[in-house]
Parts: C-alpha cells; structure tokens; sequence
C-alpha cells in the first residue's frame, strides 16, 4: 500500500548544484517552472527569480568565497493556494548576523549613494513576505517565503 | 564574445548577447566597458534588448560604469525588457539612468 502524504502537505522539490556561479541559472529556470504552476503574476515569477538567484549566488560568493566545487541545496516546498518557501543552503562560512537589511535611499543629486554593491538582500528582504537564516550544525539556511492568493 | 559595439550617431552602442546579465557575466561586462571608457569612448548606449534577466551584480556593473565615467560622458540604456526595467524600478535606479524604449530613441536624445 502506498503511503499517500497529507492533503495540505507541501510538495517538495530537491535541487543541488556545484558553487558555479554559471549554474545558478539551473535553479533559476527550476523555481520559474515551480511558479508557472502557482497564481503567481508574471511580474511576481520574475521578481520570485530573482530573489532566488540572488540568494544562490550569496551564498556561493560569501560562504565559499566564490570557489567552485562546493554545494549549494535548493528546497522548494510549494503548497497550493497556500504559499511557496524556498530554502538555499551551504554548508560554508555563514553569514553575520545583520538582522533585516533594507535598500538604502539613494538621492539622484549624490552619487556616494549610488552604490555598485550590496543591494542583493535588500532586495529579497523588499520582495518576500518572510525571510529567515539559520546556522546550524555547519549548514546555513536563508528561507523565503512567498503567500499565494487563495482562488 | 558576449558583448558588441559599434560606433553610431557620435555613441557607442554597445549589444549584449547573452539573454542574462547576472553574476557569472557582470565582471566580463564591467571589464568590457571600462576597457571602451579606457579608449575614450565615453558616450555609451547599453543595448538591453537581448537581456531578459538581470540581478543586483548586473545592475551594480552598470552602475560601476557610471562612476568609472566621473561625470565625464553619459550611459543611456535601451530597450530593457520587463523583467530589467523592474530591477530598475525597484531600486530606484530609474532616477539615475536615462532608459529609452529602443536604441534609435537613445541615439535622438
């Protein structure tokens, strides 16, 4: 007898790539078909991917100082009408806690404020309805969370 | 190659063929550009039309253009799509870059 799993039981989808940056683009375009199933806007699924890379290449150029040859796990849980959370962990350098970083302002007047940099988990933190990191256990873990509309 | 210029209208008009402007690509671009600015080629158009995704390491060497410039030249970019302009959009880079529907409209202005 098959074990069926809960109705309301997320569906959980397991990715692992090597800490290239150049494989990113494999969870990128994974999540996208994970989204095209969901109430998603389009503009929602593009900025969903966007986070999601933006993640997968932070922990790449930070936990493994961007050297290839490590892993990078992607979970995606999706439950319907509910929400999809993805999770990329590492299991290299963690990151310091920060606490929830916003985009800073920028003047159009003052170009010290047009910085080249640091705007990647800005962003996530601006597009996802939660986010979360943990350490633990030599694995670190940057949860997003996105709340879908019920139909 | 992922990337292209031609000289057009006192601009260079520079393509990007590569459908994502994202970390993998960001260094190469940036190193591209100032290698044009190092030429004295300081009136830059960045084609985007082939580009459909870009992240934060895309957009900051854009932005990293920009001040290589020092006031001393202009970057205009051309026809993003969706996905770019948003990018732009939310970080309010909108403010700083002049972006045109095409490149013959940055060329005009």
């Amino acid at each position: 007898m098959t074990d069926l799993p809960a109705a309301n039981a997320p569906q959980h989808l397991k990715l692992s790539i090597n800490s290239y940056l150049k494989d990113t683009v494999l969870v990128a375009m994974a999540v996208r078909g994970v989204c095209a199933m969901t109430s998603l806007s389009q503009t929602d699924i593009n900025r969903f991917e966007l986070c999601v890379v933006e993640v997968v290449n932070n922990a790449i150029e930070h936990a493994y100082c961007g050297e290839g040859g490590h892993q990078v796990e992607v979970d995606v849980f999706y439950t319907p009408d509910r929400s999809l959370e993805v999770v990329v962990s590492d299991f290299g350098t963690p990151m310091v806690p920060q606490g929830k970083t916003e985009l800073q302002p920028l003047d159009p007047l003052n170009p010290d404020t047009w910085t080249a940099s640091g705007r990647g988990l800005p962003i996530v933190e601006r597009l996802m309805d939660k986010t979360r990191y943990q350490s633990s256990n030599g694995r670190n873990s940057f949860h997003m969370i996105r709340t879908l509309a019920q139909p | 190659m992922a990337f292209n210029n031609r000289q057009e209208a006192g601009k260079t008009v520079v393509g990007i063929e590569d459908a994502r402007l994202d970390a993998s690509l960001s260094v190469p671009f940036r190193d591209y550009m100032f290698d044009l600015i190092a030429n004295g080629q300081n009136d830059l158009v960045i084609d985007l039309s082939m580009v459909d995704f870009m992240d934060s390491s895309g957009l900051g060497a854009i932005v990293a253009v920009f001040k290589q410039l020092n006031g001393e030249g202009s970057v205009q970019l051309a026809a993003p799509q969706k996905a770019v302009h948003d990018l732009f959009y939310l970080t309010c880079m909108d403010q700083i870059f002049k972006i045109h529907g095409s490149v013959s409209e940055a060329l005009s202005s």
